[in-house]
């Protein structure tokens, strides 16, 4: 319970003119191997088997994902496709079967859980939301990591909270309660929280589903602005494709448990990766806006594109 | 201009725990204001009645409060001063203590409630709610009816069975760990055989008083209560508040679910299992004394949370004055509502708590989520 000697482990913002340095170094095809050296928060699975106790198939089955630092990654596929549960092995919440997660050159098991929570933060889709809370007292909770067990919040932590609040542009709610606010509002919330624990990587489950337009881009701007000032690792499983065309650095396309396709997002979001691993017919144009994905039909077994 | 907007935030900041805190300000004056009167009151009648002028005068004597030789009588268990009057004694050997007990009593049992729903994630959830009455009911009930020469251990053997059976049920709900609903339906199996058992001691039951000493302590009494009883619980419950006090941190991140509690890096289920034995520790305490009082647990840290927000150390700290000022108040109901016959304190709470919570079901529409 108490960490003193945790505490003293790493601590983010090291020095992320270093790790933008090196995310040049990092191509799509990354192999699995850390490249030794303090430089990059190195985040990478390799070999990975990920399965639910009680299923006899694994979902994720011996699966290698390199994720280039300092920059944001997109995982896609269809409903089952395991893009959650492979981020869930990435942040150890289910411990893989067989295969190794390193971060930043040590595997994941090495890590103490608040240590770990210090360098690797994962926002699930479902938050239970406590009654009475306000907004600022919630996004303090993403600090709990980085206080020991005796410890209250000092001058970093109320800088942190500060910070990860104007950069979810929430500022106008931090004295709301998160009860009376919209479903958008409290994701803003979440995602704040997670800021807040200040980690060099930052896993996102599914962060724009079931919510409204405004919210969704809002979400998106959050992580522009991330992978703009950089120092972070993201990784986000998105449903939209044109906000991972748009958003992301490098996208993994993921198909019954296995990477079908990974890097440039030009070079994923085709046609013919979209029609195997979505079974959906789109047209992809370059608009003044970027890549658009359009889709048009899906595409069943019995007539093949 | 900086500076400026960082003065700002500061004053914000400094409102909002002031509105926080002023909230919780009107919980602490408004019990310690019931359970003055409680205590005047309960101080005042009985067989032997006082004005209540004579009542404050004995209780607030300072003569008394700052004597050694009575702090060693109460609380060390030394022989009662020989110089005390009458009145005296009747005040502070007979009254006094009950309401101390009632207050310790209150007090763990609207924390451990507190604890218990905040680990199940339960509004419903009640200090009992994992097979801890159920367990020290049992073997209440297996000392008075087999093992009757051993009387004088039955607050000890209570707390014991208590805990046994919260083990009992956190074994029955292990699975790859645990979960909420899990360990509230471990509690249902296991309350289900050990209640089913009691009830099938009773008929091994022949003294019709032994029965009603059974009854008594099932429904929760304070009409034993003395100094014994104080210096019995009193140390636990100091122990187990000082912990709840130093876990509020975690409490408020478990709050937030499994998952966002294990991202922020805590080990869910030790903290789980450790919160649920200070629990343990808090109920067993109050079992000890006082038998099974039932809806304390429960509708202290629901009226707490209601005025607070779920915070928790503004929700221990609201449950730790309202728990004693609902126990006591209730319990001069108990003594003199139908008096000269007494009745145990929880028949009381149950008439007091069942209302509340169908008032409850009528005003909220989603009860029982957290």
């Amino acid at each position: 319970m108490s960490d003193g000697s945790l505490r003293n482990g790493r601590e983010p913002d090291d020095d992320a003119a270093d790790r933008s340095a090196s995310s040049t170094v990092t191509s799509t095809e990354t192999n699995p191997e850390p490249t030794a050296g303090p430089e990059a928060s190195d985040f990478s699975g390799s070999d990975l088997v990920v399965g639910y106790p009680g299923l006899e198939t694994p979902v994720i089955d011996c699966e290698s994902v390199a994720v280039p630092p300092d920059a944001v990654t997109a995982l896609i596929g269809p409903n089952g496709s395991g893009k959650s549960t492979l981020l869930k092995g990435l942040a150890n919440k289910i411990s893989p079967d067989d295969g190794t997660v390193l971060l930043d050159g040590r595997t994941i098991e090495e890590f103490g859980s608040k240590e770990l929570a210090r360098t690797l933060g994962l926002l699930s889709q479902e938050n239970a939301v406590p009654s009475g809370v306000s907004v600022v007292d919630l996004v303090e909770r993403g600090r709990y990591p980085h206080t020991g067990f005796f410890d209250s919040p000092d001058e970093s932590d109320l800088a942190a909270v500060d910070e990860a609040i104007q950069l979810a542009g929430i500022d106008h709610l931090r004295d709301r309660d998160v009860d009376s606010l919209s479903g958008g509002q409290k994701q803003l919330v979440w995602i704040a929280m997670a800021l807040a624990q200040e980690t060099d990587v930052l896993l996102l489950d599914e962060p724009t589903t079931f919510l409204d337009p405004h919210h969704q881009l809002e979400v998106m701007e959050i992580v522009e602005t991330l992978r703009d000032r950089g120092g972070i690792t993201v990784v986000l499983v998105l449903h939209d494709i044109n906000q991972a065309a748009r958003y992301a650095d490098h996208v993994v396309a993921l198909k019954d448990g296995s990477v079908y396709a990974r890097g440039d997002p030009g070079e994923v979001i085709t046609r013919e990766t979209l029609a195997t691993v979505f079974e959906i017919d789109v047209d992809v144009v370059e608009t003044q806006h970027g890549t658009q994905v359009i889709p048009l039909d899906p595409l069943h077994d019995d007539h093949p594109a | 201009m900086g500076r400026v907007l960082d003065r700002l935030a500061a004053l914000r900041a400094a409102g909002t725990d002031w509105y926080a805190t002023s909230k919780l300000a009107l919980i602490v004056v408004g019990s310690v204001a019931v359970l003055l009167g409680s205590t005047i009151l309960q101080v005042s009648f009985g067989a032997y009645p006082l004005t209540l002028g004579e009542a404050w005068q004995t209780v607030f004597d300072a003569e008394i409060l700052f004597n050694p030789e009575i702090w060693r009588w109460t609380f060390l268990g030394a022989d009662v001063p020989e110089w005390l009057t009458r009145q005296q004694v009747i005040v502070w050997n007979l009254r006094l203590p009950r309401i101390l007990v009632g207050a310790i009593v209150g007090a763990n049992l609207a924390v451990s409630g507190a604890l218990f729903q905040i680990i199940t994630r339960n509004e419903l959830a009640s200090p009992y709610i994992l097979g801890v009455s159920d367990g020290a009911g049992l073997v209440v009930l297996l000392t008075l009816t087999t093992f009757y020469g051993l009387m004088p251990f039955l607050p000890i053997f209570a707390a014991v069975g208590g805990a046994l059976a919260f083990l009992l049920v956190y074994a029955i709900a292990w699975k790859n760990g645990t979960s909420p609903v899990r360990l509230v339906l471990a509690g249902v199996v296991v309350g289900t055989v050990f209640g089913s058992v009691q009830r099938a001691l009773f008929f091994f039951i022949d003294d019709l008083g032994v029965a009603m000493s059974a009854q008594a302590w099932l429904s929760g009494t304070l009409m034993n209560a003395g100094w014994e009883e104080v210096r019995i619980a009193l140390p636990f419950t100091v122990l187990a508040m000082a912990l709840a006090f130093a876990v509020t941190q975690e409490l408020d991140v478990l709050l937030l679910g499994e998952d966002r509690a294990d991202s922020l890096g805590m080990p869910v289920e030790k903290m789980r299992f450790a919160i649920a034995g200070i629990g343990v520790l808090s109920t067993a305490a109050a079992i000890a004394v006082a038998g099974l009082i039932g809806f304390v647990g429960l509708i202290v840290p629901h009226m707490v949370r209601n005025i607070v927000g779920s915070e928790s150390k503004l929700l221990l700290a609201g449950c730790l004055f309202l728990g004693p000022a609902l126990l006591v108040s209730a319990d001069v109901g108990a003594r003199l509502a139908l008096s000269p016959v007494q009745l145990p304190v929880g028949v009381i709470t149950g008439i007091v708590g069942g209302p509340y919570f169908l008032y409850l079901m009528r005003k909220k529409t989603n009860l029982g989520e957290l």
